[in-house]
């Protein structure tokens, strides 16, 4: 579609990752639920001059709209800290370890000391005006991800608060939701060394399974956001958020950079912006791009040293990508059924070794494909298969009668040998001459459903009837 | 350990083994570690002894705002604003991490510009101080501040205070300035100005509107009535608390009404009677910056001995439990301390003032319910009857010991002399 080394197309990721437990800040739980409303008031956000003096261009931008911030605050999911009403208590260590973790098994630099820094934010989705957000690791030689189109540097892993959720917007009104203020969230931003769409793509799944790797993570919609920031050649820096689906993500660049090239084959300006990632693949005008003077330290938390005892509490696990290659060997497994067991955390190695009579391919793709049914019901399939009383060809039916609560007769599934099957074939055959090979099938499946295999039954059909 | 020639401010590569950063010098509270802030903005702390070279990039220069000097306007009426510091009137030089006082009316203007639309203001520093270091020298100082303004003609005078103590210096201002013909409001912010959501903002115009709009006379402070950035209360300088540490709506009427309600654009809604502006002349009733007053907070297991601290002060405020009440009761082989506690308190009493008021911090004192109150008042404790919160009390107490003799003094703190007793006491209470 495009040559992208002629475009000189660099792209760089942002990955957002929350954590789980408590927010940052406060002793509030990172649930998220939105139950039940317990609190809303409204605020006017104005933009002050940053650590710099200079009164932030994105900070101004959004004053202009001279809009009124609605915040509501659910039930156990927010506090006066979140409502900014009281400052902030001390940073959550569990998180500050996982960020430390984080850096060093991705080898960034560790600074001696650190500072919560405050981060301008006025389109109001941060309640106090900033979001809380904090250096921990910085690039160095070794901190780089190996990527099938070579090295993608890591340049920072930062520990910030996530904003508040918008919930709707009406004219001169927005209104947010405080439950997910304040959730801890990991930010890790590559150099700009990605070469093309598809290779974004990738860089995002390779850091999404390392983060995913860590127990200390939120799971589920919305817990992981990518942004990309891309610039081509006289073209100028966008930053593109909110991509729904990671498979999204080559086509919505490609048409960033269609859009782009129209507007220099136009004699335009590229404008530096924030834009957002459409559903339908395209992507829309969300905010111009802020500049750089937009922090300063938070001064109600003190400077964080990062003393030898803190480097001990950090713990690296196991990587997702470790895991799925470690149980491909053991039990010779492919790749998509290792990777299936380890992402939804099955616990293979339990089975293989109880019912160690059931083939491991066979042991896998039973509990992948019944992810959801209960242990016992599980159990029980396994155990008659790992004893013979039942062929795999049964397992689906006898698992949808456990999930309805039916009575198990075993005998109901009791499959037929080769040759008893053959027997009855042939008499079959003998009683019905006219029947065709299709009206056997069908006769013989409806008898035997579930209980035999359909390709060796067509095999004894056709050998049987010359 | 490396030697830093360059200071906070400067553009400054530093080298540490196989990295180089570059970035401004910031001040550290960590006397080992350098702090950088970094291109991205985020500040990077590094330990001096891992240092291997600093290079000098650019000097720090201070950025000179370009200030446009202000012409009051003909038809505006002008305020005066006298900063004594806090939280409202404070702004951090982030770039050497050092505290400047924006106190200019330029300055001020800048900072927030909607005044402009209302009023001309005259704004100056009269010391920049936590409102915890406050001593009486401090409300004499700003009372004669207070005097010198009223002599221009202005409409109203705004003092910008930490909210910590502000109804201290609410309660003093309202004894002190005899006969005040025009607003004197104080102004607090629970928020600092140098963020998007403080509530400095709205404290300010909000008491901007007030003083252009009313006919009030007297003291007040202006801070906000709820968590919305919408309203603000005037609440009486002499019944007023703070009630809470850190919300923006901290500040609530005690066994009173608010004064009145305004409202961003200016309305305001009175929601008591109040002292109209007069052509009487003001006149400064100062206190004496030598006395030595005390509060003593009640609490179970005391000891004789907190009482006999006291000793030599001047006058002394109980803050009593429940309706004026203290453990002096010898009930049974444990409370044996409470018989010499009686015996001090009597003694004491009949040296000095000393004041009943209740810890509850709502509702009056009433010593003739419980047999403890009786005690107490016939050993000379006085404050009976009274709803004065602790912080007026002592106000008053120190007020009129530097401007009435004593026996006047005994006599005047149970008579309502400038609306800091009520008369009865209504619904009135936290919603």
């Amino acid at each position: 579609m495009f040559d992208y080394n002629d475009l000189s197309l660099k792209i760089g990721l942002e990955i957002h990752q929350q954590l789980s437990s408590k927010k940052l800040f406060c002793n509030c739980s990172t649930k998220f639920e939105e139950n039940k409303l317990d609190i809303e008031f409204s605020r006017k956000l104005r933009a002050v001059a940053g650590e710099t003096g200079n009164i932030d261009a994105a900070a101004q931008f959004e004053e202009s709209k001279n809009r009124e911030f609605i915040y509501h605050g659910y039930k156990d999911e927010y506090c006066l800290i979140d409502c900014d009403e009281q400052p902030p208590n001390e940073i959550n260590q569990d998180a500050l370890i996982t960020a430390l973790s984080l850096c060093k098994l991705l080898k960034l630099n560790i600074p001696d000391e650190i500072q919560v820094m405050r981060k301008i934010i006025t389109d109001g989705s941060a309640c106090s005006s900033f979001q809380r957000t904090a250096l921990i690791g910085y690039e160095s030689k070794d901190s780089y991800l190996e990527t099938s189109q070579g090295k993608v540097r890591i340049t920072s892993l930062c520990l910030e608060e996530d904003a508040c959720k918008i919930e709707k917007v009406e004219q001169g009104r927005v209104y947010y939701s405080l439950s997910r203020q304040g959730i801890p969230l990991i930010e890790l931003r590559t150099e700009p060394d990605i070469k093309n769409p598809e290779h974004a793509k990738e860089t995002a799944e390779k850091l999404g399974l390392i983060l995913r790797s860590f127990s200390s993570i939120l799971r589920g919609i919305g817990t992981i956001r990518q942004d990309v920031n891309l610039s081509i050649k006289n073209g100028n820096r966008v930053e593109i958020k909110g991509f729904q689906e990671l498979r999204m993500m080559p086509k919505i660049i490609d048409y960033e950079i269609q859009r782009q090239v129209n507007i220099i084959k136009q004699g335009k300006k590229v404008e530096k912006e924030v834009r957002k990632a459409n559903e339908n693949g395209t992507t829309s005008f969300l905010r111009p791009l802020p500049g750089s003077s937009r922090m300063y330290p938070d001064t109600d938390i003190p400077q964080i040293l990062i003393t030898n005892e803190l480097l001990r509490k950090t713990k690296i696990p196991e990587l997702i990508e470790d895991k799925i290659n470690n149980l491909r060997k053991k039990y010779d497994l492919s790749f998509e059924l290792a990777s299936e067991i380890i992402k939804n955390g099955i616990n293979f190695e339990y089975y293989a070794t109880k019912f160690n009579k059931i083939s491991y391919g066979l042991s896998s793709s039973i509990l992948i494909n019944n992810i959801k049914d209960k242990k016992e019901n599980l159990e029980f399939v396994f155990e008659n298969l790992n004893s013979g009383k039942i062929t795999k060809d049964v397992v689906d039916e006898i698992l949808n009668d456990l999930k309805n609560g039916n009575n198990i007769n075993l005998s109901k599934y009791k499959g037929i040998n080769d040759e008893d099957l053959e027997i009855e074939i042939k008499k079959l055959i003998n009683e019905k001459k006219e029947l065709s090979v299709n009206a056997l099938m069908g006769i013989l499946m409806s008898k035997y459903r579930g209980k035999i295999d359909g390709k060796k039954l067509i095999e004894l059909i056709n050998k049987n009837k010359k | 350990m490396k030697k830093i020639n360059e200071n906070f401010g400067d553009i400054v590569e530093i080298f540490i083994q196989e990295k180089k950063f570059t970035g401004t010098l910031i001040p550290s509270v960590n006397k080992n570690i350098v702090v950088l802030k970094l291109d991205s903005g985020y500040n990077l702390g590094i330990k001096k002894n891992k240092i291997k070279k600093i290079n000098l990039i650019k000097k720090y220069s201070e950025k000179k705002d370009a200030v446009q000097e202000i012409v009051h306007k003909k038809n505006l009426p002008t305020i005066s604003i006298l900063h004594t510091g806090g939280t409202i009137a404070s702004k951090v030089n982030y770039e050497i991490g050092a505290v400047s006082s924006k106190f200019t009316n330029e300055e001020i203007l800048a900072m927030f510009p909607e005044i402009k639309n209302t009023a001309n203001i005259d704004s100056r520093l009269l010391s920049n101080m936590f409102s915890e270091d406050m001593r009486f020298s401090h409300y004499n100082l700003i009372a004669k501040e207070i005097e010198k303004e009223t002599k221009k003609n202005i409409k109203g005078i705004i003092i910008t205070h930490g909210t910590d103590t502000i109804h201290y210096t609410s309660a003093a201002l309202s004894f002190i300035l005899q006969d005040i013909k025009v607003p004197v409001i104080l102004v607090g912010s629970q928020r600092s100005s140098d963020r998007g959501s403080s509530d400095s903002e709205l404290n300010l115009l909000c008491a901007v509107n007030f003083i252009v709009n009313s006919d009030f006379s007297g003291v007040g402070i202006c801070m906000h009535e709820d968590l919305n950035d919408k309203i603000c209360l005037i609440f009486p300088g002499l019944k007023t608390r703070k009630m809470h540490s850190s919300r923006r709506d901290a500040f609530k009427a005690v066994n009173s009404l608010s004064i009145a309600r305004v409202h961003k654009d200016g309305k305001i809604e009175y929601l008591s009677n109040y002292k109209k502006s007069n052509n009487k002349k003001l006149q400064l009733k100062l206190i004496n910056e030598k006395l030595k007053i005390g509060i003593l907070k009640i609490h179970p297991n005391m000891f004789v001995n907190e009482i006999k601290n006291y000793s030599k002060f001047d006058g002394l405020i109980i803050e009593g439990t429940g309706m004026g009440h203290m453990p002096i009761n010898e009930v049974d082989k444990f409370t044996k301390e409470h018989k010499l506690i009686l015996k001090e308190i009597s003694k004491i009493s009949k040296r000095i003032p000393v004041i009943m008021t209740t810890q509850a911090i709502f509702g009056n004192i009433n010593m003739n319910v419980y047999s403890t109150g009786r005690k107490l008042i016939e050993s000379g404790v006085l404050g009976n009857y009274c709803d004065m919160t602790s912080e007026t009390a002592f106000i008053k107490l120190a007020w009129l010991l530097s401007n009435y003799p004593k026996n006047k003094v005994k006599e005047l703190i149970t008579k309502n002399l400038n609306g800091e007793i009520s008369e009865n006491l209504g619904k009135e209470f936290l919603d």
